[in-house]
């Protein structure tokens, strides 16, 4: 910053720019310079707590309607522990149900660990869909 | 955190929004009783379908624990509905 102030300085003795303009081209350098530095003294990453699902929709019949959900990461972390308790014979039953329903999943293949991945990296996802009908919005926050 | 306030603001069709508050402590107080029973109930359902019984109360209890912070809305024309716990 010393040296950007310099140059300022050597700027105006030499009469390339006026007073004025040196006030304000340092006032500028002192303001990025309180200004926390990009990728240097950044504060830690936030960790989203809630999951948003947000849909505005337009029906021409029942008019304009809005969903608006926001669900703790936490209680999708709890549900799925609690999930992971489920028998597997329910399991299967659920599958015989789903590929009946034309839903082929096996939800038997599903480990809790990887549930567990799927909620930690839940905190990356961002979906938009915009069409003329209405706006859906997945996130978290 | 426990949840402590369950909110609850409708809005029928023409009509004016209405706000119900519910105090969830007191009321799982009162409804002790009949909790206990579902306790118990869902302990015996736990054996005999073969689910750990300690493993299910410890889920059930995160899964009240996170519900803090939970809000639904639904709005469809004039009439929506607002659900959310603190």
């Amino acid at each position: 910053m010393n040296e950007q102030r310099r140059q300022i300085l050597q700027m105006l003795a030499d009469g390339r720019i006026t007073a004025d303009e040196a006030e304000r081209l340092i006032d500028a350098v002192q303001r990025e310079g309180t200004e926390p530095v990009a990728g240097g003294t950044a504060r830690p990453k936030v960790r989203p707590r809630y999951l948003r699902v947000v849909v505005n929709a337009n029906d021409l019949v029942e008019g304009p309607s809005r969903i608006n959900v926001r669900v703790p990461l936490q209680l999708l972390r709890a549900g799925v522990r609690l999930a992971s308790l489920v028998p597997p014979q329910a399991l299967h039953q659920v599958n015989a149900e789903l590929h009946r329903s034309g839903v082929p999943i096996d939800l038997t293949q599903l480990k809790p660990q990887q549930l567990e991945e799927l909620i930690e990296h839940l905190d990356e996802i961002s979906v938009d869909i915009d069409s003329v009908d209405g706006k859906v919005q997945v996130f978290c926050e | 955190m426990i949840p402590q306030l369950l909110t609850v603001r409708y809005r029928r069709a023409g009509g004016r929004l209405r706000r119900l508050y519910v105090p969830l402590l007191p009321v799982l107080l009162v409804l002790s009783p009949v909790l206990l029973l579902a306790v118990l109930g869902g302990l015996t359902a736990c054996l005999i379908y073969g689910v750990r019984p300690v493993g299910a109360l410890r889920g059930l209890g995160r899964l009240v624990w996170a519900l803090p912070g939970t809000s639904f809305e639904i709005e469809q024309g004039p009439a929506a509905v607002l659900v959310s716990i603190r």
